[in-house]
Formats: structure tokens, C-alpha cells, sequence
């Protein structure tokens, strides 16, 4: 029989009321999710849905390659956008926290990284936006599974799936439409379920 | 052979406590608190004792203006509560 929450008193338990209590301590810090949890992956995909759509406006109708220049806006949008959200200090930092913190730096990096060596080296050209959704979608669907969140999951796997188009179709608008939607399917549809399930959870508490 | 119970595990608060410590990296003491569903002076009283005895740390400090106390378990905390389990399956296994 779990017992039910009430005030915790400084009184001995027998064996069996000991390991409830452990059990359901466990189990709430887990199963719990804070008010804005998707506000980081809506302030990213945002950014990359809006700068994809400028470039390609910029490109298709003005026809200049320098305004290639502008998928700067996604790193400069997307950390701006990360400063100055309203963040409180976490009342509960868990490890899962600090898993899916350490998956978007090493994605993130790799990501930023690869997109700048594509920029400026004149060696080589890598077909960057499919490994920009490969690499972000990897980070979705582990960010997902960690968090136990299908949104996130099935979103990644859709956004990789969808990468696939950059190779078989060379077209420019498509490629650029592709990316586009891969990260309304990565980031903007789980961010949207994700903030949406908080809400609920904390007006439920 | 049944197990000795540590009696410093061995309240419903405090083991409450290291319940929720055991299982995430750090947990300011409100968050503590609304969860324990304690009073502010007996979860003080107990995250001291807890303290004292080297099993958790407390950490005060500021947010902007507002205090803000974060508590932390330690090693000797993480093996003191794998000991409790222990010991407690001792007792429900037996029986």
C-alpha cells in the first residue's frame, strides 16, 4: 500500500512503511517536470526555422551569396534568446539534468563547430544542413529517451528521416524547406507539448 | 541475521530526506520542504542532525536578494543509506 503525501514527522517507520517512503520520495523527484521545460528547444528551433526562411528569401530574391552570413542569426538569436529568458535557479538539480546538459554541449558544439569549418574553409564543402539535422536530431531523440519524453523521440527520428531528402533531392528550395520543417518536427512540436504537460503538471500540484 | 537499523535513518523525516538527496545531484530546502511536507524549523532541526553526522552538506547562499539553501549528499551519506536498505530487506525478507 503506498502512503499517501502528508507531513513528514521525526517518528520511527516499521521495515515495511521505510521502504514506501524511499520508493515514493524516489519516484517524485523523477517523474517531475518544471513550468517552461520546452522554452529552450522553442528559443532554437525558432531561430533556425525563421534564419532558414530569411536565407532562403535573400538567396531566391535577391540572388547575393554573402547573405549566407545570416545563419549567424541562429547563434546569435538562439544564446540571446537563452540570456535573457527569466531563469530561476533550479530547485532540484538531477542527474538527468546533467546528462542532457552534457548531450547539447558536445551536440551543440560539434554542431557549431562543423557549421563554421563549412563556412570559412574553401578546401572542402561538407553538405552541412543534413549533418546539422543529423547531429540535432541525434541530440532530440537522446534528449527525448532521457527525459522519457515520445514528443522529443519520434520528433528526432521524423527530423533525421526527413535529412534524408537533402541527399536524394538537389533542390534548393526543397533543401532549405526540408531543414526548415525538420526542426518544426525536432524542436517546435515537442517544445509546444513539452511547455503544455509542465503547465498541466504544476497547476496539478 | 537481522541488520541494525541506523537510528539517525531511522525517522520518517529524515529518511525522507536522504530519499530525495540519494537520488538527484543537489535540492534547495523549499523544494526539500514541499516535499517532506515538514514544518521550516523540524526540517531544519533534521537537515542539521543529517549534517552534523556527515551524511549530507548545506550550502547557504543568495538568489538576487532572497536566501537560498542547497543540501547535497555525501559519500559516507550515499553508503549510510545503501546500509539502511540493506538492512531493511534483512528484516522484510525474513519475515
Amino acid at each position: 500500500m503506498i502512503m499517501e503525501n502528508r507531513e513528514l514527522q521525526d517518528k520511527p517507520l516499521n521495515e515495511k512503511e521505510s521502504m514506501e517512503l524511499i520508493t515514493r520520495m524516489i519516484q517524485n523527484t523523477q517523474h517531475r517536470l518544471e513550468r517552461g521545460a520546452g522554452i529552450p528547444m522553442l528559443i532554437w528551433g525558432y531561430a533556425t526555422v525563421f534564419t532558414t526562411i530569411l536565407v532562403w528569401a535573400t538567396k531566391t530574391y535577391l540572388g547575393n551569396y554573402r547573405f549566407g552570413y545570416l545563419w549567424y542569426l541562429i547563434p546569435i538569436v538562439g544564446i540571446s534568446g537563452m540570456l535573457l529568458r527569466k531563469k530561476r535557479p533550479k530547485a532540484v538539480r538531477t542527474y538527468i539534468d546533467k546528462v542532457v546538459t552534457y548531450i547539447w554541449i558536445v551536440l551543440g558544439g560539434t554542431g557549431f563547430l562543423l557549421s563554421v569549418t563549412s563556412f570559412w574553409s574553401f578546401m572542402w564543402t561538407l553538405p552541412i544542413l543534413f549533418i546539422i539535422i543529423i547531429i540535432m536530431g541525434m541530440g532530440s531523440t537522446l534528449t527525448g529517451l532521457v527525459i522519457e519524453s515520445k514528443p522529443s523521440v519520434i520528433g528526432g527520428i521524423i527530423g533525421m528521416l526527413l535529412s534524408v531528402i537533402q541527399v536524394l533531392v538537389q533542390s534548393y528550395d526543397v533543401v532549405m524547406f526540408s531543414f526548415a520543417l525538420a526542426f518544426v518536427v525536432m524542436y517546435i512540436i515537442p517544445g509546444h507539448i513539452l511547455n503544455y504537460r509542465a503547465k498541466k503538471a504544476c497547476l496539478k500540484n | 541475521m537481522f541488520k541494525e537499523l541506523n537510528p539517525l535513518l531511522h525517522s520518517e523525516l529524515r529518511l525522507g530526506v536522504m530519499s530525495i538527496l540519494v537520488s538527484v545531484e543537489s535540492a534547495d530546502f523549499t523544494y526539500i520542504r514541499k516535499e517532506t511536507g515538514a514544518t521550516a524549523g523540524n526540517l531544519s532541526v533534521q537537515l542539521d542532525k543529517l549534517s552534523q553526522a556527515g551524511y549530507i552538506t548545506i550550502e547557504k547562499g543568495f538568489n538576487g536578494k532572497m536566501p537560498r539553501t542547497t543540501c547535497r549528499i555525501t559519500k559516507p551519506g550515499i553508503e549510510a543509506f545503501k546500509e539502511y536498505v540493506e538492512a531493511l530487506h534483512t528484516y522484510i525478507t525474513k519475515k
